[in-house]
């Protein structure tokens, strides 16, 4: 049975899950939703608890076998380790360590940054200007009590000066973190290209024009992001774009973690 | 002499996981414990393992592992022993799926409130002077505020009462989906149920009005179905404190 995937513009979660379907080879069948106005959580789109309460906030929903799928990171395994051959994830067992380590720490520490700047920039004013009639329309499927309360934080422009300050210090020490990890001239984070490149430059391409400061001076980040944008599952991606500047494009992402 | 060594607090939440992966792989290894309520993991001794601070870690010859649902899949592919992740890749994304859900959503609200109720009134008695010194060395600055809200007793009480209302949802989450199937997230025991035992054992004591034999008979099934496996006895009794010690209600009559 093929495959179903909805997902958003090329950016975030939904750029990870659409490049690693590329990568991996399989068939699927794309169903684009605008995640910017809640179109997961409508009727079209298939949920059950997984989809409905992941801490990924609006990202992309696989659908394979029957059963809805979400987190694009745990997504991605999946599509490589049904795969035939293991193209994004090594299989050696230290090495799928470091990668799946990696990716928890963009997962918990950057994407929550990344949504939050993205969202203040991209999104509030969008919201702000919707009839309240229909922003309730838009948030009343939503199950997550914690994501639907982001919404309306969003609309109303609620955006805290600390978790700001915050943020922007974690897109900062980010980058750092991958240029440091690049400054041996290899081309990939982790030796081979891996589900890290993609969850790494899914959270932070977006961020280039919101917090220009924290690449100016990360040439090594900079190199990379152009071999990430040559790569055929990445550029065949961004070409999925129903924007001319998808890296634009943010919807509710991840909390911020609550204590530390 | 075991070319593995794990750096652990008791067996209880983080600390817990890696230590009943391995004992149900059947992996012998030095167990080095960490006192947390001594502030030892932020001493330089262990700092020079682990440079975050946090606990667990383990060495595995020269490599160096932390991030304890990592290091349990580690453990899992890299040991011979029974499996604990199934064949079928689907049911590695939901064990992974809950795994996050209870590491980055579940976990945080049982542990803010187990924090306040037992971590904090334990380590407040000791000297202030040394108490501000342990917090500055900290070298992550989340958990220095994390662990100035426990010791001074400062958790807002909105955040109380969001972690309050999270325990309640997930302890139904818990019980909705330990009724569709034999274990958490697949029919096989794996990671998941290493996981979810670690953060939900004591869970019937901590909240008796939420979790108990009539309103989660699932449960209550469940975490004494893994109680009865010789990994999980073996684990608790490495236990020091009454932390640990509570697991013993979990015997059947």
């Amino acid at each position: 049975m093929t495959m179903v995937l909805y997902h958003g513009d090329p950016n975030g979660p939904s750029l990870t899950v659409l490049a690693a379907l590329f990568e991996t080879g399989h068939d699927a069948e794309l169903r684009p939703i605008d995640l910017t106005m809640g179109e997961r959580h409508s009727d079209t789109v298939p949920r059950n608890v997984e989809v409905e309460m992941s801490i990924e906030g609006e990202g992309p929903v696989l659908v394979a076998d029957g059963e809805p799928m979400a987190d694009s990171v745990f997504i991605a395994c999946y599509l490589n380790d049904s795969a035939t051959m293991s193209p994004i994830a090594p299989q050696d067992p230290f090495a799928r360590w470091q990668m799946m380590t990696w990716c928890r720490q963009i997962i918990e520490r950057v994407a929550p940054a990344a949504a939050y700047l993205g969202v203040k920039a991209r999104l509030a004013d969008k919201l702000s200007a919707l009839d309240d009639a229909v922003f309730e329309k838009l948030i009343a499927p939503i199950k997550s009590g914690d994501l639907k309360a982001r919404w309306a934080d969003i609309r109303a422009g609620a955006f805290d000066e600390a978790k700001i300050d915050d943020s922007k210090a974690k897109i900062k020490a980010a980058v750092e973190k991958v240029d440091t990890q690049l400054s041996d001239g290899r081309d990939w984070l982790l030796g081979d290209f891996s589900i890290a490149d993609l969850e790494t430059y899914a959270w932070l391409s977006g961020m280039r024009d919101i917090e220009p400061a924290a690449f100016e001076s990360a040439t090594r980040t900079g190199a990379w992001i152009g071999r990430m944008q040559a790569r055929p599952s990445v550029a065949r991606t961004l070409s999925l774009a129903k924007t001319t500047a998808p890296h634009q494009t943010w919807a509710p992402g991840p909390e911020i973690n609550r204590w530390g | 002499m075991s070319d593995v060594t794990l750096y652990h607090w008791e067996p209880n939440a983080n600390s817990g996981k890696p230590m009943l992966a391995l004992m149900e792989k059947g992996v012998e290894f030095n167990s080095h414990y960490v006192d947390l309520l001594d502030f030892d993991q932020h001493k330089p001794e262990y700092l020079a393992i682990n440079p975050e601070g946090t606990i667990p870690a383990m060495t595995h010859g020269d490599r160096v592992l932390t991030e304890s649902t990592a290091m349990m899949e580690y453990v899992d592919a890299a040991f011979a022993g029974p499996k604990l992740m199934p064949d079928d890749p689907k049911d590695q994304w939901r064990i992974r799926w809950w795994m996050k859900f209870m590491d980055q959503w579940l976990a945080p609200s049982f542990s803010m409130i187990g924090w306040s109720v037992f971590i904090g009134p334990m380590v407040r008695g000791k000297d202030p002077d040394m108490l501000k010194a342990a917090i500055d060395r900290i070298p992550m600055p989340e958990r220095r505020v994390a662990w100035r809200k426990a010791i001074y007793g400062t958790f807002g009480e909105e955040e109380m009462k969001e972690s309050q209302s999270r325990v309640a949802l997930g302890i139904r989450m818990l019980e909705e989906e330990l009724s569709k199937r034999e274990w958490l997230a697949s029919d096989h025991y794996s990671l998941a149920d290493v996981n979810g035992f670690n953060i939900a054992y004591a869970l019937p004591l901590s909240q008796p009005d939420l979790s108990n034999d009539e309103k989660t008979p699932h449960i209550l099934e469940w975490l004494r179905k893994i109680y009865e496996r010789p990994a999980a006895k073996k684990t608790w009794a490495m236990g020091k404190t009454d932390l640990a010690a509570r697991i013993k209600f979990l015997e059947r009559s």
